[in-house]
């Protein structure tokens, strides 16, 4: 047997692994820059656009202007996705409760007003932190149904009507004064060209950039959103972290909260619809995933950008408001791809 | 002690037979609660939800989350009627037009989840936004009525023999119990339970877990369209904010998935659960006057099933898991040997 099996033995030929191992320079350059790229593309795009006009002064302005919201916000946001727990859903009922909570109290004076709006905003952070951090509540569904029972009691114990702050403050001159100061901290310009609005929303973005990468905290959260078990064996106080991370979550959601309010110079419970997934779109966008313990604040910031020079640049085009939701949904889905794509390629995800 | 634990978990699995119970019991005591004509009117404002409910459920059940099924439904509904207006076609093709729109988006859906690996989340966050530009595209913004034939709306409208119920809640709860049926008795059904519960034990038993995974979606987005464009006749007009009163359909559709008892992660569920407490939401409806009461109520009802849900994990939890022993123990001592 053994002799035939020999005979029949014929050497084969070695085999040529075709496959390809290059992988494409534009998934490194795309994995290293992200959001950039398109930000650097749709700044082009805009210049070839307006016929010059983009860089002026008032452009400029209005874009900052009109993602100043979405950039308050989109810090909280960034954190909630960063340590794992997907998304915060229950931003709109905080801003709205932070809304309400600083117009019903503008009596005591402006900074009274504006610290009792932060606190409720810290408060539902607490809830939220204990709920989702001690008892493992699931993070989607748990601030969903806050979001449902804060817009419940809003609407029950202020009878679904809307607070003007100039109405809810006393005939005094101070309050009257305070009333004053609110409406005018979304309208004012320092040094006349770029408004308060942008300024906080630059301020919050260091902040975070600050917490993110230069803090152990912010390690504590990276391992804990890439792997909850590993960072808990490994004695982080989960809870603890989980808690603060929505604490900060509250606070950036209610001072966004009380600029709105003080933008629409109204309060009610409809304040801050859509919030929660603009903001989500703007941490996607720059590069975070939904699983947890990869992106930036950089990339965030430049996700918020994106959104606002896109929305810009439609303009300038001349698409109509109905025409941009279909642009601004094909964009995000290309790029989220973009993404995933080169994430894929190089084996990071 | 042992008495209070098994009755509330007795609560816990029939939760929203027992949440319908309470509110048909509260609407005892109501005026003019138990009419025909009230009946039909709640049964049928709330079959819009109820297909929500039904198209969120499957996908839940499949380990998906399925955002754009809102703007599917009001995109089905004036697609119907523009069909209807504009090009004169019969009934019948307008609705099956509007159907295969949904199945359309559904597979897209389905594709960029299973073929180009983004998370369900962030494909259909973004579906939302091109069906919403899409819609208004489609209509311009304005809102569209089923101009002089209303043979078809009568039909929908009128009552099934002796029973208080109109005809559009009746199609809704064979679709429903047929959907249930397909769930639970095909191997098709069996396999999206499957990928629902473990994705990869699923692939290795040899289930083709991307079809199986796109076929929900696409019952998912169909069942939307259809039940859009039916509520469009139903109500006789279709506009790009459809069915949002106070809170958006959405959000209601979750929330009673979530009331019934399907697992969020996925493999557990029954659309009739479902449909049983969004049922009950839309009697709710009619012994809460007010939005704002409507909106605490439901939400408090859900937080408590949250809650229970979470103590109940969290307790398992702490018990269970490294030490089988002491796991043994524990049911000694308080009397629950297995």
């Amino acid at each position: 047997m053994s002799e035939v099996n020999k005979k029949e033995y014929k050497p084969e030929a070695p085999k040529v692994d075709t496959r390809k191992t290059e992988i494409s320079k534009f998934s490194i350059i795309f994995n290293k820059l992200g959001i950039w790229v398109i930000v650097i593309m749709l700044l082009i795009l805009g210049m070839i656009v307006s016929k010059g006009q983009f860089f002026t002064a008032s452009n400029i302005q209005s874009i900052l202007e009109a993602v100043a919201l979405v950039g308050m916000i989109a810090p909280g946001m960034f954190f909630v996705v960063y340590c794992g727990n997907m998304n915060d859903m229950g931003i709109p009922s905080t801003m709205a409760l932070a809304g309400m909570m600083t117009v019903q109290s503008i009596n005591l004076g402006f900074p009274a007003a504006i610290l009792i709006g932060i606190l409720s905003g810290v408060l539902i952070g607490v809830i939220n932190g204990f709920m989702i951090g001690k008892l493992r509540a699931n993070a989607i569904i748990w601030p969903l149904a806050m979001n449902l029972f804060i817009s419940g009691v809003i609407r029950v114990v202020w009878g679904g009507k809307q607070l003007y702050a100039d109405k809810v403050a006393r005939d005094t001159e101070s309050a009257q004064r305070a009333a004053e100061t609110f409406y005018s901290i979304s309208r004012t310009y320092i040094g006349g060209i770029i408004s308060l609005m942008a300024i906080v929303m630059l301020c919050m973005m260091l902040l975070a950039w600050f917490i993110h990468s230069k803090t152990s905290f912010g390690q504590k959260v990276k391992i804990m959103g890439t792997n909850y078990e590993v960072a808990k064996c490994s004695g982080i106080n989960t809870v603890k972290v989980t808690m603060m991370v929505y604490i900060f979550d509250g606070i950036c959601a209610a001072i966004g909260g009380i600029f709105y309010a003080a933008l629409r110079k109204t309060a009610s419970y409809e304040n801050g619809t859509g919030y929660d997934f603009t903001a989500l779109t703007a941490v996607v966008l720059g590069g975070a995933l939904l699983g947890g313990g990869k992106g930036s604040i950089v990339g965030t910031f430049g996700g918020v950008i994106a959104y606002g020079i896109l929305n810009n640049v439609l303009s300038w085009i001349g698409l109509g408001t109905y025409e941009k939701y279909l642009v601004q949904g094909l964009v995000f889905l290309f790029i989220v791809w973009l993404n995933t794509y080169s994430n894929r390629k190089l084996g990071k995800a | 002690m042992k008495k209070i634990r098994i009755n509330a978990n007795f609560i816990n699995n029939n939760r929203s037979y027992m949440f319908l119970a309470l509110i048909l019991i509260i609407g005892l005591f109501m005026d003019k609660f138990y009419t025909a004509f009230n009946i039909a009117a709640v049964t049928g404002n709330g079959s819009l939800i109820m297909w929500l409910g039904l198209g969120f459920t499957v996908c839940l059940i499949a380990g998906h989350f399925d955002l754009s099924i809102m703007y599917m439904s009001t995109f089905g509904a004036l697609l119907c009627l523009g069909l209807h207006n504009d090009q004169k076609l019969p009934w019948i093709v307008c609705i099956l037009a509007a159907t295969l729109l949904g199945c359309l988006v559904g597979f897209v859906n389905g594709i960029l989840t299973t073929k180009f690996k983004i998370n369900s989340f962030i494909v259909t966050l973004g579906m939302q936004f091109i069906l919403r530009g899409g819609m208004y595209l489609y209509c311009n913004g304005e809102e569209l009525s089923i101009g002089k034939d209303y043979s078809f709306n009568e039909m929908l409208n009128a009552k099934v023999g002796p029973l208080p119920f109109s005809l559009y809640f009746v199609i809704t709860t064979l679709a429903v119990f047929f959907v249930m049926v397909v769930l639970r008795y095909t191997r098709f059904g069996r396999n999206i339970h499957m990928v629902g519960g473990n994705l990869e034990t699923a692939w290795l038993a040899g289930v083709k877990s991307d079809l199986v995974t796109t076929g929900a979606f696409m019952i998912s987005s169909a069942s939307c369209a259809l039940g859009g464009a039916l509520n469009g006749v139903y109500s006789g007009a279709a506009s790009v904010t459809m069915g949002e009163k106070g809170i958006s359909p959405l959000m209601m559709a979750i929330t009673a998935t979530i009331i019934g008892g399907t697992s969020l992660s996925g493999g557990k569920g029954s659309v009739i659960w479902t449909w049983v407490s969004l049922v009950a939401i839309s009697f709710l409806k009619s012994v809460f006057k007010k939005t704002e009461m409507q909106v605490l109520v439901i939400s408090i009802i859900l937080i408590l099933c949250i809650f229970y849900e979470t103590l109940a994990k969290y307790r398992r939890d702490k018990v269970v898991g490294t030490r089988p022993n002491l796991h043994k123990e524990y049911l000694k001592e308080t009397g629950k040997v297995q």
